[in-house]
């Protein structure tokens, strides 16, 4: 019988790396590259799909917001302070 | 972070009831608007006239600036901070990676005004809001702009 690996969350120092690379500005050329690289069909139809299902769900823009807080609240549980 | 005793509907009323020119961009516009992302923090452009007002409506939820009006107003920027984190762009313009101009008037001429609770929160056009993602264009602007197109997709 095989044991599921249990999660272990990033380090601090992980993070931090996570962190950099998310907040750097990337450059014109980057971008414009990024900006040609339409999603695929698919991928734009999963997107919406995911979207009337968020409107749907949660049909006010405040009811909206509630969510993003708990949901947030939830996640960051898992990370080391 | 837990969620604090922060009442966001509160927060929203009174930033509605200050009259401060404001609108609401980053991630928290994108849920507004019916993308489901996460985020940490607030973010709004202010009108750099209104930073006094503002921050009076925001002290009552104990968030306080960490910068002083005239700093604000000269660096274009300052953050509101105690559990919640506040960033507030008070530039009259910001230049996307491309070197457009974005002028604050003309996003705010510009607005949609969204019903929250007992308050009225207003918020970029998505076209709008798509600019003020080009202002950082970090990797995951990207992954915002582009749910921000498949929103508006599902716009009438």
């Amino acid at each position: 019988m095989t044991h599921a690996k249990r999660f272990v969350p990033p380090s601090t120092t992980q993070l931090a790396t996570i962190a950099a690379l998310a907040e750097r500005q990337l450059t014109a050329a980057e971008v414009e590259q990024g900006l040609r690289d339409r999603l695929t069909d698919d991928q734009i139809e999963e997107n919406r799909e995911l979207i009337r299902w968020f409107r749907r769900r949660y049909p006010t823009a405040s009811q909206r917001l509630a969510y993003a807080r708990r949901a947030y609240a939830r996640w960051s549980k898992s990370f080391p302070r | 972070m837990q969620g604090s005793a922060f009442d966001e509907g509160e927060f929203f009323l009174a930033i509605d009831r200050c009259g401060a020119r404001v609108v609401m961009i980053g991630r928290r516009a994108l849920i507004a608007l019916g993308v489901p992302v996460l985020t940490a923090d607030y973010d709004f452009w202010l009108h750099r006239d209104d930073i006094e007002v503002f921050n009076r409506a925001a002290e009552p939820f104990d968030l306080f600036p960490n910068r002083n009006p005239e700093e604000a107003r000269a660096s274009g920027r300052y953050v509101l901070e105690n559990d919640e984190h506040v960033d507030v762009l008070v530039a009259r313009q910001r230049s996307t990676v491309h070197g457009e101009t974005v002028q604050f008037e003309d996003v705010w001429n510009r607005r949609l005004t969204m019903r929250c609770g007992a308050a009225d929160v207003s918020v970029p056009t998505i076209d709008d809001l798509i600019r003020t993602k080009l202002f950082a264009a970090r990797p995951k602007d990207l992954e915002d702009i582009q749910l921000l197109e498949s929103l508006r997709r599902e716009e009438p």
